[in-house]
């Protein structure tokens, strides 16, 4: 099953970072009485500060501690990223299981809605409606559970379209269980194996929109541990001091990595469960 | 020990001790192992068996293009080229195939929509084929008829232009400068024209040899555009194209309609009197090998199980295979007799004679010796521990 | 165009109505989360009208029911009055105007680039499926599609620009901007490398140029990854299919029938994809522009979106929903007509 080595480079990576982010409290200790998701400033100067003893990675425009950053920013990651994707997956389920499991006029109504929700970039349409919530995280989730879950709703539709007439489900009807029984005890949980794919392969682009929204100002205020936020305040040092265009690398470079390693381990993993579930891609 | 490149003079084909395995995630596939089959010019050999027997990766590989993850891991395969000589087909260089299929082989498949590509006229691929093997003749052609036009006076630009262009894709073929005119928007069209003429003559008379109605039309159709059996037609027209020695027919009309089936049968029979040419027919149906096949070979699990004369093979079955499956054609008023079991799993194939878990007359033998193909009559040929050693047939003498 | 393929496109064409008036009203639904006044901004046409809010929400009804006010805003847009952008100083409509041709010219570039880099890719790893070249250009395609396009803006900007000095953000340096915005340079489309072939002026060219390099190749980058997954997958199942095998039984060379039949095949597919990606680039790449400091529609947009300029977002947003609509619309008529099976029914 995992054999080919990408899916293992892929399965080091998330179990990485899944470490990092429940050890986050050991590894980068919170100021009591602070919310922890602030990162600790030590000083107020815009110029960042390069790695030493006490600052691991840094210090960023600022002075903000990168190390304390990006450990935060992982457990941060998996916080909204995981909170979004199991709202759109759950508001998915209800609102797919319905369309796909009584069809008619509520499956085309239903479906006329996603269209429209697909016919947008996903980036564009969050940006608009975190504009209309608000700036802040809690707008993201908002926003971007709004934005994803047209996408679950299709699967679970597709998935319900497909086992519904299956025969153990005419079989079940016929002894007379009730619909929500169907559902819940035949239907679901066949269904939920591409949910589960799709979830995997869905945290690297979550995250990453995340990131791009608190990346161009909309989302994590500035100070909070969130990847796309340090990355924002990096820009200024793209051009380094005169004779030294490098000298601030620390700043851009490490927090980028980061959520570059994030989304790729988790689309690697993805594409790996995919391979594994999918048997038509196996018989290559 | 040299490899024989003999065959004796009326044998166009040989396969000896053919071995194709399937490298799969699920294991190695072990599909054909250790098959025999001679081929007589001029005949027509059935080979018949279940799905998995091996019959269409046998047919695939004697054009080398065993599919992949498929291997060739052992045996030869003998053919006896147009020219006389004797090749070993798995020895041949990419190269030398190209000449021989579709020219000294064809083949023709299952499936009529599937083996013609959706996004071309059926008059292109026939075209394909023609083109690939027949240029320097249909050059001739182009220059003949050329020559004509300017008898009559048709002395233009464009006549001239194609004159020499003919003319020196005869003389040099792959000449630099004919490929950079030929990319030239209009005057490559112009360079075309009287060839693609003479070419699509050529198709429509190929087309109605196929006894396909109105072939002006069809030539310029798109495959989804005509019926099952038409498009059939236009699979053995483009196998045909070029009078091949062999022709390997996949169960060719296993997707038809059962009449349109009985015509393209009897096509494919007209056809070989008119072209002369030998056929291995594979199907899984009995009542098709019974009347197409001079002689059958019956495969089962990858091996050739029993090789016999059509007639003798149905009055005198000697392999219990060849018995069952005689025994499972339907008939009226008589219950239906399938065979016992399942097709065995050919990763881990059953040691020995693959056929013993379901054989009725299976011995303790049978568990650990593969059988190998014993002359038992004449022209008959079995693999199987009942017959050979003590149970020598009435007939002896050479080949 | 046969009978058959008439009627698709008129079916088609019919369809998308309904679907641009389901996108006006997804938008229309998020003015509604604003209170009447803060959507004022969205009718009015100067700065000065502001100051009266309360006559303009008695002009278009804002406070009526929302079915009206969804005919009157639709009547607005239809008129061209998507409100007064605060952060741009001008109406919505203008600023939109303004800014396209800087997206217009980057998805000029960027898209049929990605487009042929992600099919030759991609008909090159399914060609050479499982050899190196397989795996190496699996793992670009990886590395592309898990990027953050802000972070390999970022990256480039560092190297090209601060290491090494050449290819700076924006459109182009300062002495051509001036030149362009004094009166001896014409500008015909606000394409500045088009301008500067009709104006024969090769400077302004080569600078508009270089500073394309950097944000194209960073849309490359991570845009052509996704469609070669798509071409390599194409291809494979191209390659399983009976009639290569066939076309190969008639004694053609691989290359032919990899070129002139598989590769015909598997570029249908492809069509979808490329259209939609074509369409997101049309429709503002607003984080590479943000980052390059290029100034089209999505830099509008997402400057617009920090000022909380509503009437610039939701017009960036209404104009983007449309313009996926149709790309949608011209793919699926592309693909009717490369395919006969459809466009001769």
């Amino acid at each position: 099953m995992r054999e080919t080595p990408l899916s293992i480079v892929g399965l080091a990576i998330v179990i990485f970072f899944t470490i990092v982010a429940i050890a986050a409290p050991v590894l980068a200790p919170p100021r009591p009485g602070r919310d922890p998701y602030m990162i600790p400033r030590y000083g107020y100067s815009p110029i960042p500060k390069p790695p030493s003893p006490e600052h691991p990675f840094g210090l960023t425009q600022g002075q903000y501690d990168l190390y304390y950053g990006v450990i935060w920013g992982t457990r941060a990651a998996y916080r909204i990223g995981v909170l979004i994707i199991a709202i759109s997956a759950l508001i998915g389920i209800v609102i797919g299981g319905v369309a796909g499991y009584y069809g008619g006029i509520i499956d085309e109504i239903l479906m006329r809605v996603t269209d429209i929700i697909f016919a947008f970039p996903g980036l564009i349409l969050a940006m608009a409606l975190v504009v209309a919530f608000g700036p802040g995280l809690d707008s993201v989730t908002l926003a971007m559970v709004l934005v994803w879950w047209p996408g679950y709703a299709r699967l679970i539709r597709g998935e319900f379209l497909r086992i519904k007439s299956e025969d153990f489900v005419e079989a079940a009807k016929a002894i007379g269980c009730s619909d929500l029984r169907v559902i819940v005890k035949h239907i679901l949980p066949n269904a939920i194996y591409p949910l589960l794919i799709m979830a995997s392969l869905d945290i690297g682009s979550v995250v990453l929109v995340v990131a791009a929204l608190s990346f161009l100002g909309l989302g994590a205020p500035e100070g909070y541990a969130d990847w796309g936020q340090l990355i924002s305040l990096s820009r200024n040092w793209i051009t380094g001091r005169p004779g030294d265009p490098f000298a601030y690398w620390y700043v851009y470079t490490i927090p980028g990595l980061f959520l570059f390693l994030f989304v790729m381990g988790w689309n690697l993993l993805g594409d790996a469960l995919r391979d594994v579930m999918d048997p038509m891609i196996r018989r290559r | 020990m040299r490899m024989e490149k003999i065959l004796s003079p009326d044998e166009q084909l040989r396969v000896k001790d053919l071995i194709v395995r399937f490298y799969t995630y699920e294991g190695i596939v072990k599909a054909v192992e250790k098959a025999k089959l001679n081929l007589r010019r001029g005949e027509t050999l059935g080979i018949v068996g279940e799905t998995g027997s091996g019959k269409s990766v046998t047919a695939l590989t004697i054009l080398a293009l065993t599919p992949p993850p498929g291997k060739v891991e052992g045996g030869s395969i003998l053919f006896r080229r147009l020219n006389g000589s004797i090749d070993d087909i798995l020895k041949l260089s990419e190269e030398q195939l190209i000449r021989l299929r579709g020219k000294e082989i064809s083949m023709i498949f299952q499936e009529p929509n599937a083996a013609l590509d959706p996004l071309y006229t059926v008059g292109d691929q026939v075209a394909e084929a023609i083109l690939s093997h027949r240029l320097p003749e249909m050059l001739d052609k182009a220059i003949e008829s050329l020559r004509e036009d300017v008898k009559n006076g048709n002395e233009g630009f464009s006549t001239r232009l194609q004159l020499w262009a003919y003319n020196e894709m005869k003389r040099n073929p792959d000449s630099f400068k004919l490929r950079l005119v030929k990319r030239l928007p209009i005057i490559g069209k112009v360079i075309s024209k009287k060839l693609n003429q003479v070419v699509r003559e050529e198709i429509v008379e190929l087309l109605r040899l196929m006894e396909i109605p109105d072939p002006e039309r069809v030539v310029d159709s798109y495959p989804h555009e005509l019926s099952g059996g038409m498009q059939q037609r236009i699979v053995i027209a483009i196998a045909l194209a070029c009078s091949p020695l062999l022709l390997l027919a996949d169960e060719p009309t296993t997707s038809l309609d059962v009449t349109v089936q009985a015509q393209i049968l009897d096509l494919i029979r007209r056809l070989k009197e008119r072209f002369g040419a030998s056929i291995i027919y594979i199907t899984h149906d009995m009542g098709v090998i019974a009347e197409i096949s001079d002689r059958v070979a019956v495969m089962y699990a990858g091996n050739v199980v029993e090789v016999a004369p059509v007639i003798e093979l149905f009055k005198r079955p000697l392999h219990p295979y060849t018995k069952a499956l005689l025994e499972a054609i339907p008939r009226p008023g008589a219950t239906f007799k399938s065979i016992p079991g399942t097709v065995p799993n050919l990763v881990n194939p059953p040691p020995g004679c693959r056929f013993h878990p379901r054989c009725p007359h299976a011995m303790p033998r049978c568990k650990e010796e593969v059988p190998e193909l014993k002359r038992i009559g004449e022209e008959h040929y079995v693999a199987c521990h009942l017959y050979g050693g003590e149970n020598r047939g009435k007939h002896s003498g050479g080949n | 165009m046969s009978a058959s393929m008439r009627t698709y496109v008129i079916r088609r064409l019919l369809l998308l109505i309904p679907v641009l008036i389901g996108v006006t009203l997804l938008i229309f639904t998020i003015t509604q989360l604003f209170s009447p006044e803060e959507r004022a901004s969205l009718y009015i046409k100067d700065p000065r009208q502001a100051k009266d809010l309360s006559s303009i929400i008695k002009k278009y009804g804002l406070d009526l029911p929302v079915y009206i006010q969804y005919f009157r805003w639709m009547d607005q847009v239809l008129h061209g009055n998507l409100g007064w952008s605060e952060s741009a100083h001008m109406p919505v409509l203008r600023a939109f105007i303004n800014h396209f041709p800087a997206t217009a010219e980057l998805a000029l570039y960027a898209a049929p680039l990605t487009i042929i880099v992600g099919i030759l890719l991609g008909k090159l790893a399914a060609v050479k499926k499982d050899t190196a070249v397989d795996h190496i250009t699996r793992i670009m395609a990886i590395v592309g599609w898990s990027l953050p396009s802000f972070w390999l803006g970022i990256m480039l900007l560092a190297i090209f620009y601060g290491g090494l000095g050449i290819f700076s953000p924006g459109r182009l340096s300062t002495w051509a901007e001036n030149l362009v915005l004094s009166g001896k340079f014409k500008v015909y489309t606000g394409l500045y490398t088009i301008d500067a072939i009709l104006n024969l002026n090769g400077a302004v060219l080569l600078d508009a140029l270089s500073h394309l390099v950097l944000p194209v190749t960073t849309l490359v980058i991570i845009n052509m990854a996704l469609l070669m997954r798509i071409m390599r997958s194409s291809m494979l199942e191209q390659l399983n299919k009976t009639y290569v095998i066939a076309a190969r039984a008639r004694g053609l060379k691989w290359k032919t029938v990899i070129d002139k039949h598989a590769t015909r095949n598997a570029l249908i597919s492809v069509v979808t994809i490329s259209g939609l990606l074509t369409a997101g680039m049309l429709s503002g790449m607003v984080i590479t522009e943000t980052v390059f400091e290029f100034k089209g529609i999505g830099y509008w947009a997402a400057h617009a979106a920090t000022q909380l300029d509503i009437p610039a977002v939701l017009g960036f947003a209404l104009f983007a929903g449309m313009v996926f609509v149709i790309a949608n619309l011209v793919v699926d008529i592309l693909y009717a007509y490369i395919d006969p099976r459809i466009r001769l029914g």
